[in-house]
């Protein structure tokens, strides 16, 4: 007996410690991750740039300022190493005063500690996370995002900080007061993500909003990342994309004073919303937001990135051949007049949908008829039946109690 | 209609009990009810989508299935009625046996006046009616076209890309329109009017059991009993069957 008690117990401890290792690797493994950024000297202060530098830009130029230097990587992919001075002191990282060291950290005095990488996107992906080290919030966003993940993934195309940003020319994009876009900074988003996303961009280009921010800079009209997200994009092919879109689009459309400097309708979220395809995807957005959902959101008529007016003389949906093209999509035997199933935003009225205006009105005036008569009658009944029995009890309560034969006189008289 | 007559012992005294709804007309109504309340049950919910309640029934799609699908069953016995019942009247029209009973006339617009100024002590003179009294013709005409209006309007809901064939697309938010509006006045209808009559004015359960009794058909049917005792007494001094 105490052989097996001892043996538990051994067990017991060997088993609680062993988890509390296991634990403790769990941890490590998580700190191995974000090992790069934490190695990063940390300042007191991220935001400000570190005044005791040590080693000037000018050094870093020395070399660096001369084109044509660079290294071979291991798979024979040329790095160049060379860096516009101009650029540099031209970007918002420059104008700031922040020195080349603060990102590049690892660099040290000369001659550099060995360094190299795969390939030059290696070399890309291995440098990319010095962003971290001021701009922790972004970064982890993008982290999350569609590009994070896909990154993750093993796909080593996803798109990181310098992609868009670049590493030396990093251009100022938000009022540091209000944190709104720079006017100057609308038409450049869509071009950064055509450099991955160029089919897109061509179709976006030929939009009504893509029209007006690259013809106009109009600052109205969406770009990318006022429908996607700036940092933390997410994945448009999923159902909750999908089931929430709506609302993205009803962001701007029902802005009254937004939509009132181009006479468009607000009544869009409302009027899809009260009509079948509207009612189903909102509930469904509140109560079920992962489900697939096969009605239509706005995208499945107005189009994803190639939306046009529905007054366009060509492919406009007002035109009811052009909506029929996308009713097909989901119902494909409907005919030609099938489109007008579709209320088209509007609110019923004397003009449009005639025929639900005045079923609609018809029964305005019929439920009030019909539940004022029948209320009358039965009110009049139960009135006339309460007083009946009253005047009954009045009646009969000297001499007799009531009897049959006597309700049947009054019923009679 | 024939009266069967009951002789009991003792007190001598004959007990008549009428038949008043034939067996066909008691199952009729008994599908009626259980597929309208059904429809009405499995409708209000697609009705009122916007409310908190009907997003608790209604949350994932294979609900809204599942609710329609019971809804679609439920309808397609409607629909049968329907047909049984219309069926049945063109027979009996064409061999000239439909009772005539139900058909509104001038004596109901009288009988509604004659009511209100008797509900309104105006006069003192209650209407006597045949058998059916004109609530009861209200009751029965109002459904039949509402139900008319249902079933109509439910198909074309049912079938939008077969009937925009013929039809323009406008009728297609016609029908939801008048579909879901005319499910509440029917519901509307049936709780106030219908109700009512059948179970606070009086409860009277005729269409379940068939029969009301002497007293019942004096009181409210009385030209109908007039009418049915004199045939019987014929037919008992004729000898002619019943």
């Amino acid at each position: 007996m105490p052989v097996r008690r001892a043996l538990n117990s051994f067990i017991l401890i060997s088993s609680v410690f062993l988890f509390i290792l296991a634990l403790f690797s769990v941890d490590d493994r998580h700190e191995n991750q974000i090992a790069y950024a934490a190695a990063l000297p940390q300042s007191s202060n991220p935001g400000e740039p570190t005044p005791q530098m040590s080693i000037s830009d000018e050094t870093c130029l020395g070399c660096h300022g001369q084109p044509g230097l660079t290294m071979t990587l291991e798979n024979g992919d040329v790095l160049d190493l060379y860096v516009s001075g101009e650029d540099h002191a031209a970007s918002i990282h420059g104008q700031k005063g922040y020195a080349c060291v603060q990102c590049h950290t690892l660099v040290g005095n000369y001659p550099h500690p060995a360094w190299t990488a795969a390939n030059r996107r290696d070399a890309t992906l291995s440098l990319n996370p010095v962003c971290y080290r001021c701009h922790s919030g972004q970064f982890e966003k993008a982290q999350d995002s569609v590009h994070g993940a896909a990154l993750a993934s093993g796909n080593q195309n996803a798109a990181v900080c310098v992609d868009c940003h670049t590493a030396h020319t990093v251009k100022q994009l938000t009022d540091p007061k209000t944190g709104e876009l720079l006017p100057s900074s609308h038409v450049l988003i869509p071009q950064m993500c055509a450099q991955c996303h160029n089919a897109i961009y061509q179709k976006y280009a030929t939009s009504v909003h893509g029209v007006a921010l690259i013809d106009e800079n109009n600052q109205d009209v969406p770009t990318c990342i006022s429908c996607h997200g700036v940092h933390n994009i997410a994945d448009p092919t999923t159902a909750n994309f999908r089931l929430n879109s709506p609302k993205i689009c009803a962001e701007c459309h029902t802005d009254k004073k937004l939509m009132g400097k181009y006479g468009i309708s607000t009544d869009v979220l409302s009027t899809y919303v009260a009509d079948f395809h509207g009612t189903t995807v909102s509930v469904f957005e509140k109560q079920s937001p992962d489900a697939e959902v096969n009605k239509a959101v706005c995208y499945d008529c107005h189009g994803i990135h190639d939306i046009q007016r529905v007054d366009d003389p060509v492919s406009g949906i007002q035109i009811k051949e052009n909506l029929l093209v996308r009713c097909k999509v989901c119902h494909p035997d409907a005919t030609t007049n099938f489109p007008s199933a579709w209320l088209s935003h509007y609110i019923p009225s004397a003009e449009n949908n005639r025929l639900v205006y005045y079923v609609e009105l018809f029964y305005k005036f019929f439920i009030p008829v019909v539940i004022g008569g029948m209320g009358f009658l039965v009110a009049l009944d139960v009135g006339h039946s309460i007083f009946m029995k009253y005047q009954k009890r009045k009646k009969s309560l000297p001499p007799t109690p009531p009897s049959q034969t006597q309700v049947e006189e009054v019923q009679n008289g | 209609m024939s009266a069967s007559i009951r002789n009991e012992e003792a007190p001598v005294r004959a007990v008549h009990i009428f038949r008043r709804f034939t067996l066909s007309q008691r199952w009729e109504h008994w599908i009626l009810l259980l597929s309208g309340s059904i429809l009405l049950l499995t409708g209000l919910p697609q009705k009122y989508r916007t409310a908190s309640w009907s997003q608790y029934i209604l949350s994932t799609p294979d609900r809204v299935k599942a609710i329609q699908t019971i809804h679609h069953i439920a309808a397609a016995f409607l629909i049968l009625l329907v047909l049984y019942h219309l069926g049945k009247g063109t027979v009996l029209l064409a061999r000239r046996k439909l009772p005539g009973d139900i058909f509104p006339n001038r004596k109901d617009l009288i009988d509604a006046w004659k009511m209100v100024k008797f509900l309104l002590f105006i006069s003192k003179e209650k209407p006597v009616y045949g058998k059916y009294n004109f609530e009861q013709k209200v009751t029965y005409w109002f459904l039949f076209f509402g139900i008319g209006i249902m079933v109509v309007s439910g198909l074309i809901l049912l079938f939008p890309i077969f009937v925009t064939r013929f039809l323009p697309g406008g009728v297609v938010p016609a029908a939801l329109m008048s579909h879901s509006t005319e499910a509440v006045v029917a519901m509307i209808f049936v709780v106030i009017w219908h109700f009512y009559h059948v179970h606070l004015e009086r409860l009277n359960l005729s269409i379940f059991t068939g029969k009301l009794n002497e007293d019942e058909m004096k009181k409210y049917h009385a030209l109908e009993y007039k009418r049915l005792m004199a045939q019987t007494q014929k037919e008992t001094e004729t000898g002619g069957k019943s």
